[in-house]
């Protein structure tokens, strides 16, 4: 049975700037979610998504690897205390780089909690995501 | 919960509870353990043990009639997952496409 999710996609940018964009807190946040975020081993680091008139999700955990170019953290939704690790891999090619990416522990999500969940992730999250992506058109179109 | 998981993933690593699952969850009606017998070449001891695994992961439930036992299939708990797995595979192809923009945009003025 799966349990996890992989994703693989190319970037023609070096290998160094990709690395930068998923590992520094203020970089993270321009793209991603709005971070508190340490490339470093321990590091308890905290994604808050925009606020909106339900609240948002917040995300926490702990870095676990940070090691050029493999990055590795637990996430932890809000306060389900259910614990799934998410790993960033960079690899460099010629066209730029491979990044290949790995949510894994997601069955642990189950029952009650699976459902309450998913609700309030499909009022509040999209929302912020929505949110974001808002944020990240001004501040392009502004640019 | 932890413990649930792990169950779970006992019942299904098994080939032979993917298939006794399947066939359950395929029948319209319950099936009983002789019945489920019948269609493998096991035992019936052994398809009994099957059964608990499955029962104890929460993937198939009994109902007692008489002397035999029928056992019915919930594919619930598998569904739930699923749902999981396809909202981050959502989430992270949108999060991925984000990363592409801002790489785009960012970097290459």
């Amino acid at each position: 049975m799966k349990d996890s999710i992989t994703k693989e996609k190319l970037f023609n940018h070096p290998i160094e700037t990709v690395w930068n964009a998923i590992s520094k807190g203020e970089e993270i946040s321009a793209w991603f979610i709005k971070a508190d975020f340490k490339p470093i081993v321990g590091y308890q680091y905290t994604f808050i998504s925009k606020p909106n008139e339900k609240g948002c999700t917040t995300i926490s955990g702990e870095v676990k690897k940070s090691d050029p170019y493999t990055l590795i953290y637990t996430w932890i939704v809000a306060d389900t205390k259910v614990e799934t690790i998410v790993k960033w891999e960079l690899e460099s090619i010629e066209e730029g780089t491979k990044l290949h990416l790995e949510h894994s522990g997601i069955s642990k999500y189950e029952g009650e909690t699976a459902i309450a969940m998913f609700e309030s992730f499909n009022d509040g999250w999209e929302g912020c995501i929505s949110l974001l992506t808002d944020y990240l058109k001004e501040e392009i179109d502004a640019g | 919960m932890q413990d649930k998981i792990t169950k779970l993933f006992k019942a299904i690593a098994d080939p032979t509870r993917r298939e006794i699952f399947h066939a359950l969850l395929i029948t319209s009606s319950a099936l009983s353990i002789t019945e489920i017998t019948n269609q493998f070449e096991i035992s019936r001891q052994g398809i009994t043990k099957h059964i608990k695994t499955l029962e104890d992961a929460g993937l198939v439930y009994i109902e007692s009639k008489g002397r035999e036992r029928f056992c019915n299939a919930s594919a619930k708990p598998l569904k739930e997952i699923n749902k999981w797995l396809k909202f981050y595979e959502q989430f992270w192809n949108n999060s991925l496409n984000n990363l592409e923009d801002y790489l785009n945009t960012s970097k290459d003025s």
